[in-house]
Parts: C-alpha cells; sequence; structure tokens
C-alpha cells in the first residue's frame, strides 16, 4: 500500500514537472523575438519534457511490479515495459537535440538573421562562414 | 451559388443526420459487426475470431485476414503501391542529362561529409541501424503483434529517407541505387504471387497457403499458412520500402536524383 502511494506521487511529480517544461517550451516558441531564440526554447524544453513524462510513465508501471523473488518471476514484463520506455527516453535524448541543430544549420545556410541589439555584433559570421 | 451550396450541404447533411437513427446501438449484440442479424448464421468478424486460431495459427487475426482470407486484397494493394510508385516515375523522372554530367568520383558517399555535419552525421550512424532493425523486427513479428509487411517496409522506407534528407540524396543513392528499388519493388511483388502460383503447382487455389505443406515441411496445413503469411509479408515489405524511397527520391530532387532537397 505504502508503495503505491509512493509510487504515485513519484510519478504524477515527474509527469507535472514534464508538463511544466513543456509549458515552458511552448511559451517560450511563442514569444521568443526570432528563429534561433525559438528553436532553443523548442529544443532544450521539448527535450527535457519529454523525457521527464516518460520517465514518469516508467515509474508508474511499477505499480504492478512486487519486490520480490516471486515478484521478479511473475512480473518481469514490467522490467521489459520499463526498459522500453527507458529507450524511448534515450531515442529523445538523441533525436530532439540533433533536430533542433539540423534545423538550426538549415536557417543559418538559409540567410536568417538573428536579432542582435547591434547589426554588426554578429561574431558568428567569421567563426562560420555561410556556404 | 454560395447559398446553393449552402442548401445543398445543410440538406445532405441532414439527411445522414436523420440515417444515424438507423443505425444499431453501440455495442449492440446483434448488429452485423458484432454477432451478426438475429435470425442469420454466423457473422464473418465471429468466424475470423473463432476460427482463425486453429486454421492458421497466427495469433494476429488482423494479419491473418489481411494475408491470408483477403490475400487477393492484399497483393492488389501492394501492386497499387507499385503502380503509384511507377506514376511517379513515369511523371517526374528526368532521364536525358540536361546539364553536363557530374563527375560522381568527386562526391563523397561517406556520412560525415565535412566538419559541419559531424553532429548530424553521428546520429544517423548511431540511430539508422537501430531503426531498421527495428523495422525488420516488425515485418518478422507481423503474425504474432501489431506490424507486418506496410508498417514494417514504411519503417525500412524511412530510414532510407532519413539518411537523403541528413546527408544528401547521392549520399542516399550510393546506398540504394535506383537499379536496387526499382528492381525490389518488383521482386517484392513477385514473392508475394509466388507464394500464390506455388499453391497451384499443388493442384490448390491460387494463394492457397495450406497447399505449401509439403514445401516448408510442416506438421499440419494451419503451420504451413503461417510460414506462408511470413513470406508474403517479406514480399510486401520489399515492395514498399523501394516504392517509399524512390517516391522521395523523385520528389525531392524533381525526378534528377541529384542534390536533393
Amino acid at each position: 500500500m505504502i508503495q503505491e502511494t509512493i509510487i504515485t506521487i513519484i510519478s504524477t511529480l515527474l509527469i507535472l514537472c514534464g508538463l511544466i517544461f513543456f509549458l515552458g517550451a511552448a511559451v517560450g516558441l511563442l514569444r521568443f523575438p526570432d528563429f534561433y531564440t525559438r528553436m532553443h526554447a523548442a529544443g532544450k524544453g521539448d527535450t527535457l519534457s519529454s523525457f521527464l513524462v516518460v520517465l514518469g510513465f516508467a515509474v508508474y508501471q511499477l505499480h504492478d511490479f512486487k519486490f520480490t523473488e516471486a515478484g521478479f518471476k511473475e512480473n518481469w514484463w514490467v522490467l521489459l515495459l520499463i526498459l522500453k520506455l527507458i529507450g524511448i527516453c534515450a531515442f529523445i535524448m538523441i533525436t530532439s537535440p540533433t533536430s533542433t541543430h539540423a534545423l538550426m544549420n538549415a536557417g543559418w545556410e538559409d540567410d536568417i538573421e538573428p536579432e542582435l541589439k547591434h547589426k554588426d555584433a554578429n561574431e558568428l559570421e567569421k567563426d562560420y562562414p555561410r556556404k | 451559388m454560395k447559398w446553393l451550396a449552402l442548401i445543398a450541404v445543410i440538406a445532405t447533411g441532414s439527411l445522414l443526420i436523420y440515417a444515424v437513427s438507423d443505425f444499431p446501438d453501440w455495442g449492440s449484440a446483434s448488429s452485423p459487426a458484432n454477432g451478426g442479424v438475429e435470425g442469420a448464421g454466423r457473422s464473418v468478424s465471429q468466424t475470423f475470431i473463432e476460427e482463425t486460431d486453429t486454421l492458421t495459427h497466427v495469433p494476429n487475426i488482423v494479419t491473418a485476414v489481411l494475408a491470408d482470407y483477403r490475400g487477393y486484397d492484399t497483393m492488389f494493394e501492394t501492386v497499387v503501391i507499385l503502380a503509384a510508385g511507377m506514376a511517379i516515375f513515369a511523371i517526374l523522372r528526368v532521364l536525358r542529362d540536361t546539364e553536363k554530367p557530374v563527375d560522381q568520383s568527386k562526391h563523397d558517399p561517406s556520412i560525415d561529409g565535412d566538419h559541419q555535419r559531424i553532429i548530424i552525421g553521428t546520429t544517423c550512424r548511431l540511430l539508422i541501424p537501430v531503426i531498421q532493425l527495428f523495422a525488420l523486427y516488425v515485418v518478422a513479428h507481423g503474425h504474432h503483434s501489431p506490424g507486418g509487411g506496410f508498417q514494417g517496409g514504411v519503417i525500412l522506407g524511412a530510414s532510407f529517407i532519413l539518411l537523403g534528407l541528413a546527408t544528401d540524396l547521392e549520399t542516399a543513392i550510393a546506398r540504394f541505387s535506383e537499379k536496387q528499388f526499382i528492381g525490389l519493388a518488383c521482386v517484392g511483388i513477385f514473392i508475394y504471387a509466388g507464394f500464390g502460383v506455388l499453391g497451384q503447382f499443388y493442384g490448390r487455389g491460387f494463394l492457397d497457403y495450406g497447399a505449401l505443406q509439403p514445401i516448408f515441411m510442416t506438421d499440419g496445413e494451419p503451420m504451413a499458412r503461417s510460414h506462408a503469411m511470413l513470406g508474403v509479408e517479406v514480399g510486401v515489405a520489399f515492395t514498399v520500402t523501394a516504392i517509399m524511397f524512390a517516391i522521395y527520391a523523385n520528389l525531392a530532387s524533381k525526378g534528377e536524383l541529384k542534390n536533393g532537397l
């Protein structure tokens, strides 16, 4: 009983944290001034929030699991399910930042100008010449 | 004119809403989808649910219905996909060399390319094998769990499209050339139809997988049907993979299969 309560609380906290980050990402996507900062918000917020939400699901699956020898024998499939969910987390951690990077790169090469305080302060032009 | 259209739409909509009252109740046992009409015999779905396991030994009834009970349907669905790919080929593909030929030896088909692509290249190198392995799993497990030839083929094709998107089209074409994908698409249909014709050699009907029992050397006809379904799914997966990539390659490069997006 106490185990179930703890698991519910932990998973709810994780999912709620994820939703807060989702909100941050959505607000950033809408409110930031230019393409690059928007992508920054979407890339970072999305990655962490989906990671937290899926991790919350993984923890929630422990409801069906008993931490005894018989529990391991009977409910091994719960561990398999958790492994798959963690696999999804790993995939998101790899792919989401990469796609953000690819989009940024494409934007840079398509001459999208970042919003700057001083127009000539764009140091990137020297370090990363456009193709 | 607008008002006329509005009146027509409202009339059609109200007719449709009126027809809803003739629907069977939600979850009603006597609806044709659930238990069949009262007084009539067993419904088709009931037959599938009760007999699939004994007749085909396939746990996934959907696959059994698709690949065996409605084998013709699925075969020609695959042919439709091939026809779609061929239509796109016929419309878009530029076979004349309008520009001077590009020196192929200069193109570097490695995934990493120049150093600016190193993040994308590394991710591709990491992910594409996993995606392809998962696609093969979806194909091979199609008759035991959700999945099958179409789904696995789409995933496999998407892995090549991902490579084409992340680097450039030449890099993807270097790994899956035009000759290969058009050939593979036809081989897929050939495998499917081949399993059908194979049954005719034993004096049974086209696509009657039970006749293949001597070839697969199984205990009974049901297991032969199960194996034949797997073979058919592999054929579907071939065609879908090849056509997915063919459509992407032709659309992305306006039929020139150069540069791409």
